[in-house]
């Protein structure tokens, strides 16, 4: 290959960044449009753009809303709308802290609920269903319960100054069984509330309202804003930790840094939809295997793809079952696992070759 | 300038190195030495801000170096391992620009500068036709390449390598050492090498410190590290160095470690020269043989080899025919011995006598052989003389054999027979020679 080509060739794949994830962003919009559009009440197309039409301030005056009916405006506003905006925000926060952790890990099995965040929440949100608390608490206790976890996890792996990742994994692993443990012993002790707990652990989004998604917006977009700012420190990471050391990475406060915001991404995303799986560990591989490993680009396609994936499975589980009972729709993270995992199979046995992590 | 001053470090309770010194300014390139465990990687891990020493300091150019931001020492220093594991597959091009990561902001993506150095790192190591490919599909070899144009894309002024050569073929050894030796020079880098192989370090270092059990053995100029004695006491080996006629280096001749076999009490002269015998003295020492040689002239590689391997030698002047003196002294040798061999040497006026020297063992019936690798005619300068001596002394019943190895087989053979007539007659051995006595040794340098 010449001088020339080996250059336009790298300038074709970096200039292609911008076209790709603007790509993905339309793709995004088209999902949520057509996801709007699904679910028992039939609305129209046209209506629906309507509705969406009247909430852009400026662009209101000009949208003709009369022939709307109020119920609509509700359905699409309070009902449809909410569910899909926490399957945008929820996928994207999974699958960004899913690259984090597989970055920091340099290892596949990496996901999201790695450092023992998933059992915090279970045992967090559990607690608080089996007490009967509220909605709002069963948030804020499933929260603190991730961040706690996490911080047991990483204190406990802690040697002198270093924090090893071998042996935050290892301890990610012990604690997660250790506080799973308790959640299913408050599963047994549950009686009439282990149904919610159970729905809680699979993950979904039927109880979601708009002030949920404001209330963990704040740390999903913090924590994500501030990983990706560490996106080359990722790149370096991946040669090890002494070469990117000896590259200029301050490895152990970066590690430090990306782990914090990324389980704080994770806790904040499972505190309002409870813990779907997959979406953290598969996202980032299949973005990966099309994309290629710079985590500068890999980091905001894997969100949006994580956004795209998460509506498009909350569509189906919303109309699934509904030729069966029109009030019965399967949780998301089981459309998830069933969706994802054939798709990933597929794709992976078709590009095993230049796979290798 | 860097300094490693009174470097202590542990693992654990155990000291792995302990008060290592060394200061090394620009241009110089350093070559740290030393058998498996010596502390070697771990020096250098010190050195290159991973490993903090429990006592000491690493001083760049006067500042502690873990007091800098580790992008600081990054800018100044770059480190080429043993081995790389990367985790995902990145094409070459992207890993030797990670190495401008240092030289970026935060938020900066690389730039057409940066670009223009990683070429240029890429086509010095001849890396830059596979600058599209995942990095984890390369070879070995074709990866390190790689590696150490990510650390040149660092443009530091210190290079750190950990026996970098350990996935290289020879060719690609000598480009790399090659060009690494001429950016020491030409860029005055300061260059710090792991090396397994002391030929390497030789061929490249300015100077070297060897280790031994975490402390400094020996350190200085190439050629004062690098000799017999510091590396019989740092790797157990004997080895001969000198200085090599072509690259007017110094070069190692590791030797294995000598068997423990049996002394055979039995010896062997050796009528060789110009290098026929270098070879053959080794063996015979290691089969347990004793071994005498001669005449040979002072300043043959013969002799010299002769004189490092301590075996008793007749000489004469460098460049002299063979006087009577050192005939006799040759002939009192032949007597002692109870084998005699005469390698493919060529002869001149100046050895013929040697040939003459020959006949007297016949004359004792001591078994003698003609190693005829070459044959008599191209190397025999005497007009014939050398050729007719030959044939008289198979007539006599000096034994033809084809090459070395022949001829220790039949050695083990005749020596074997000899055991039998020394056992059984040995009083009638002593009888067949008769003019056998003890003697004063004339003429006999023992070197």
């Amino acid at each position: 290959m010449s001088t020339d080509e080996v250059e336009s060739t790298y300038s074709r794949r970096t200039s292609r960044w911008k076209l790709t994830v603007l790509l993905l962003l339309v793709a995004l919009f088209v999902v949520v449009l057509v996801s709007l559009n699904v679910g028992y009440a039939q609305i129209p197309f046209g209506n629906i753009l309507a509705i969406l039409g009247k909430q852009i301030p400026f662009l209101n005056g000009f949208v003709d809303s009369s022939l709307v009916s109020s119920s609509d405006f509700a359905i699409i506003l309070q009902i449809r709308l909410p569910r899909i905006i926490a399957g945008v925000v929820v996928g994207a926060a999974l699958a960004a802290s899913g690259v984090v952790y597989q970055g920091v890990f340099k290892n596949p099995m990496a996901d999201s609920y790695l450092l023992g965040v998933s059992a915090g929440a279970a045992l967090g949100a559990s607690l608080s269903i089996v007490f009967g608390a509220g909605l709002g608490l069963l948030q804020v206790a499933a929260f603190l319960g991730a961040l706690f976890a996490m911080f047991l996890v990483y204190n406990i792996s802690r040697v002198g100054s270093r924090v090893p990742v071998t042996t935050l994994l290892l301890c990610g692993i012990a604690v997660n069984f250790f506080l799973y443990a308790i959640v299913a012993l408050l599963q047994v002790i549950a009686g009439d509330q282990l149904h919610s707990i159970v729905f809680w652990l699979i993950g979904g989004f039927s109880n979601v309202q708009w002030s949920h998604i404001w209330s963990v917006l704040p740390f999903i977009t913090i924590g994500t804003v501030a990983a990706y700012f560490y996106a080359r420190d990722l790149n370096l990471l991946a040669l090890g930790e002494e070469t990117a050391q000896n590259l200029g990475v301050n490895v152990e406060r970066v590690k430090m840094i990306l782990l914090v915001f990324a389980s704080m991404v994770t806790a904040a995303a499972v505190s309002i939809c409870g813990l779907i799986g997959f979406v953290g560990l598969m996202i980032p591989h299949i973005t990966r295997l099309v994309i290629g490993p710079d985590h500068r680009i890999l980091f905001p396609a894997s969100m949006i793809t994580g956004a795209i994936f998460l509506v498009v499975c909350d569509a189906i589980a919303r109309v699934i079952a509904t030729p069966f009972a029109s009030t019965l729709e399967l949780p998301v993270g089981i459309v998830t696992m069933l969706a994802g995992a054939p798709f990933f199979i597929i794709l992976f046995r078709k590009k095993k070759q230049s796979y290798a992590l | 300038m860097l300094n490693v001053d009174g470097v202590e470090c542990r693992y654990g309770s155990a000291k792995v190195l302990e008060d290592v010194s060394l200061s090394v300014k620009e241009g110089d390139f350093v070559g740290i030495l030393g058998p498996n465990g010596s502390g070697k990687t771990t020096l250098l891990k010190s050195i290159s801000r991973t490993l903090k020493p429990h006592r000491g300091a690493i001083l760049l150019d006067k500042a502690d170096i873990y007091a800098l931001k580790s992008a600081e020492v990054a800018k100044q220093l770059a480190v080429v391992p043993q081995d790389s594991n990367i985790g995902f597959s990145f094409a070459a091009l992207d890993v030797v620009l990670m190495g401008r990561n240092p030289h970026m902001s935060r938020f900066q993506m690389e730039s057409g500068k940066d670009m223009a150095i990683a070429r240029k790192a890429m086509m010095l190591t001849n890396t830059w036709q596979f600058a599209e490919r995942p990095i984890n599909e390369l070879s070995g070899g074709e990866k390190q390449r790689v590696i150490i144009a990510r650390a040149l894309a660092q443009e530091p002024k210190i290079l750190l390598l950990d026996e970098p050569l350990t996935h290289l073929d020879i060719i690609n050894q000598l480009e790399i050492m090659d060009l690494v030796k001429e950016l020491c020079v030409k860029e005055k880098l300061i260059v710090l090498a792991v090396f397994h192989d002391l030929n390497l370090a030789a061929r490249y270092c300015t100077s070297a410190m060897m280790l031994k059990k975490g402390k400094v053995f020996v350190a200085g100029s190439i050629v004062e590290v690098l000799t017999s004695e510091n590396i019989r006491g740092v790797f157990n080996v004997n080895a001969i160095v000198q200085r090599h006629l072509v690259t007017n280096s110094v070069f190692v001749i590791p030797l294995s470690p000598q068997k423990p076999s049996q002394s055979r009490q039995c010896a062997v002269h050796l009528i060789c020269g110009a290098g026929t015998g270098t070879a053959l003295m080794k063996i015979l020492l290691d089969e347990g043989y004793s071994v005498t040689a001669g005449v040979l002239n002072v300043l043959d590689t013969d002799s010299e080899t002769a004189q490092f391997l301590k075996i008793p030698v007749t000489t004469e002047a460098p460049f002299s025919p063979i006087t009577e003196k050192a005939h006799k002294a040759n002939l009192d040798m032949i007597r002692k011995a109870s084998m005699v061999v005469l390698t493919s040497v060529p002869f001149g006026y100046g050895n013929l006598q040697n040939l003459e020297a020959a006949k007297e063992a016949l004359l004792r019936e001591v078994p003698t052989f003609v190693i005829e690798e070459i044959p008599m005619e191209t190397r025999d300068f005497t007009q014939g003389k050398a050729a007719k001596l030959l044939s008289e002394l198979k007539k006599m019943g000096a034994v033809s054999v084809k090459n070395q190895n022949e001829l220790l087989e039949r050695l083990h053979v005749s020596e074997e027979k000899l055991k039998i007539v020394k056992d059984d007659t040995a009083e009638l051995l002593y009888h067949m020679r008769p003019e056998e006595k003890p003697k004063q040794k004339t003429g006999e340098k023992t070197v």
